[in-house]
């Protein structure tokens, strides 16, 4: 079974080696010593608060892969509904009941930036941010979202 | 004779015996034997299950003209309810029907044509130009190589998901063609997946569910009408279809999950502590009270007032009373304490009766199998019709054992009744009085006669000459009469009178049956032509 989703994971990580060009928003890195540990940077997508940013995810490939869906969560602190602020976990469909194997890691970061462009009010990890929203507060959640995309995704300066 | 007396067929060696007397001796006395009441149940054995699921099968397939993985994929997905299938058949076509389930109707030409163009790369394994003999392609069009497939069935059939295997494309729903994942699986796993389902028949069926046994005699118990019955295992097992626990008419599946629950946890005897007894407030042992005065002291040496259970002494002793706090509680500690002690005594009152008739109806199973064995010897020693034709024994007997059954569990039924636990808004005091009462002379009739049945079913007739057994006889099948009669006023009294008028909660009664919980029949293959 593990070489499968092995020799699926080696595949992925040529194309990977492959697209780098073509999608500048994704960098997908595989741990040197073990092809189910992978880290991804991905740019804040712009016109939302976290425009600017770079953000860290971890993913943790489990051995039925691509059967079963990678585990994800952001290294990076962020203020979004949908992301657990303390664990990074990440609340997304299709790394549960609709996931497919047909989707990929790059896919799957793809998604996740459409789901920071696009955040699901009603299913908040973070409650905070998520009535934020709800509430209509949407200059509230901005101001936050932008303050933490400064303090923790954004390089330092100088 | 009723089936209800197969169990002592093979006892009965004389089989020509004159089969007039039993119905003559029947009809005298007026049992309620409707001969023409169906079955409403069958017996599915482990070996007849995969006939059983292959005869709904059939009729889809038939009326449908759908192959049999169709049929099966939109029975699991409409619970095995072929009449709904039928009705949204009826009413939003075919088209509807196959896409809520997860199945296309897709021309299968179609697919072919389509087949062509695409090339062979196969997105899950990213594998290219692989050979067109190694991609298998599902019914909605999706395509992927056989390695990808078997995985993923594997996966999924581990995971207990056998009876909804779903494509592996992102968003498709449908589901995949159970003869592709027998061809490609393992021949162990492709026999699991087979199990799974078969049980999806009983499983996801509302009319079909297994046999509550422990161990699991491997049967299940199919419905064939849909009322709140009682029913009767091949095993042996009587138990209630709706909520699988021992058969408990006439009280209902509520009525008696809360009294289990009840009988089960100690919230009772905790209740006739605090009733009872008060903990001294040096040594916290418990302290119960045996005399009048309120004044207590415990072995420790600590006095106490018994009222609110704070320490007396040098200030607080009973006589001066400064500071003490009981005289303000008081009122409130005692009602408190009545209401509780009330409740104790209620719940104690039909605890008991209850548990004397179940505890009577163990020693009547020991009667039971006496009086049995007595009426066997018998019939071979004598030559008298009376004692060679015995069926008046086990017809007392067996009329013994069910009205038995129905007094015990109506103690547990006027418990909730005439309580407040479930009827409390539903009528007035007066009202419930009323109704107390009637329902009470009813137990009262029945609880005598009952016992007048046990008494005379240990009468020793094998030693009676033919004119006292023929009177014996006469006896039995009268108050057997009698007993079943009031047992079924009974009946109809919870149903018209007392629960009839009930507002709310769902409080069906398994129907009332002169011959007793009925005995599922065994399922054939080809008997069930005609019944279905
Ligand atoms: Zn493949
Ligand atoms: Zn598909
Ligand atoms: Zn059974
Ligand atoms: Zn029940």
């Amino acid at each position: 079974m593990q070489a499968s989703s092995r020799a699926r994971l080696f595949k992925e990580y040529k194309e990977v080696q492959r697209e780098k060009v073509a999608d500048p928003d994704i960098q997908l890195v595989c741990d040197d010593t073990n092809i189910f540990k992978w880290t991804a940077l991905i740019k804040g997508p712009s016109e939302t608060p976290y425009e600017g940013g770079v953000f860290q995810l971890a993913f943790a490939v489990p051995e039925h892969y691509p059967l079963q869906p990678p585990q994800v969560r952001f290294l990076t602190k962020i203020f979004h509904p949908n992301v657990h602020f303390k664990t990074g976990e990440i609340c997304l469909d299709i790394l549960k009941n609709a996931w497919s194997p047909a989707w990929t890691l790059q896919s799957v970061c793809r998604a996740i930036i459409a789901l920071m462009a696009h955040p699901e009010a009603d299913s908040p990890l973070n409650c905070d941010s998520g009535n934020l929203l709800r509430s209509g507060d949407v200059r509230g959640f901005n101001s936050m979202a932008r303050m933490y995309t400064r303090l923790a995704a954004m390089p330092k300066k100088g | 004779m009723d089936d209800e007396y197969l169990s002592y067929e093979e006892e009965e060696e004389n089989e020509e015996v004159d089969y007039d007397y039993d119905d003559h001796y029947s009809e005298d006395v007026g049992q309620v034997i409707t001969k023409e009441e169906a079955p409403t149940s069958q017996v599915i054995t482990k070996e007849a299950l995969v006939a059983a699921q292959k005869q709904v099968l059939v009729r889809v397939m038939e009326l449908l003209s759908v192959k049999e993985n169709q049929a099966r994929t939109l029975l699991i997905y409409y619970q095995w309810d072929v009449d709904k299938l039928f009705c949204l058949f009826a009413d939003q076509g075919k088209d509807r029907l196959f896409s809520c389930a997860g199945l296309t109707a897709f021309d299968p030409c179609l697919v072919s044509s389509t087949r062509m163009m695409v090339m062979n790369c196969c997105d899950i394994c990213m594998e290219d130009d692989l050979p067109s003999d190694v991609m298998t392609r599902m019914e909605c069009g999706h395509s992927f190589c056989n390695g990808c497939w078997k995985e993923h069935f594997i996966v999924r059939i581990n995971e207990g998901e056998s009876k909804r295997i779903k494509c592996m494309a992102h968003k498709c729903n449908a589901i995949c063609d159970e003869d592709v994942v027998r061809r490609l699986v393992s021949p162990e796993l492709a026999k699991k997946f087979e199990r799974f389902l078969i049980e999806s028949y009983v499983e996801d069926n509302r009319m079909v569910k297994w046999c509550p046994s422990t161990p699991h005699c491997g049967n299940a118990i199919r419905k064939i009408k849909d009322d709140d019955g009682e029913v009767e295992c091949l095993c042996g097992l009587q138990f209630c279809f709706s909520c699988l626990s021992e058969s408990h008419s006439p009280c209902s599946c509520l009525m008696w999950k809360l009294w289990t629950k009840k009988c089960a946890d100690e919230s009772e005897t905790v209740n006739w502590i605090t009733v009872n007894t008060k903990l001294c407030p040096k040594c916290t042992k418990p302290i119960s009270k045996s005399e009048g005065c309120n004044l207590m002291t415990c072995k420790c040496g600590q006095h106490f007032c018994w009222l609110c259970g704070e320490a007396t002494g040098v200030s607080h002793t009973w006589t001066t009373i400064d500071g003490h706090s009981c005289g303000r509680y008081k009122d409130d500690k005692v009602r408190q304490m009545e209401r509780a002690k009330r409740d104790l005594d209620r719940y104690t009152h039909y605890h008991y009766r209850y548990k004397a008739h179940t505890d009577s109806l163990k020693l009547e199973d020991k009667l039971r199998k006496n009086v049995l064995e007595k009426a066997v010897l018998n019939s071979e020693r004598k030559s008298e019709e009376v004692f060679t034709n015995y069926i008046w024994v086990t017809d007392g007997v067996n009329r013994l054992f069910r009205s038995r059954r129905i007094l015990s569990y109506s103690y547990v039924f006027a418990y909730y009744m005439f309580g407040e636990e479930l009827f409390k808004d539903e009528m007035s005091d007066k009202e419930r009085e009323i109704k107390k009462n009637l329902f009470e002379d009813q137990q009262q009739q029945l609880e005598c006669n009952v016992e007048r049945l046990s008494k005379v079913l240990e009468e020793p007739f094998d030693e009676y000459e033919f004119m006292k057994a023929v009177d014996m006889r006469r006896q039995l099948n009268n108050l057997s009469a009698l007993v079943d009669n009031i047992c079924k006023q009974m009946y109809e009294c919870i149903e018209n009178e007392l629960l009839g008028p009930i507002q709310f909660g769902n409080h069906n009664i398994a129907p009332y049956r002169s011959k007793g919980i009925e005995q599922a029949t065994e399922f054939c293959a080809d008997i069930c032509k005609s019944s279905s």
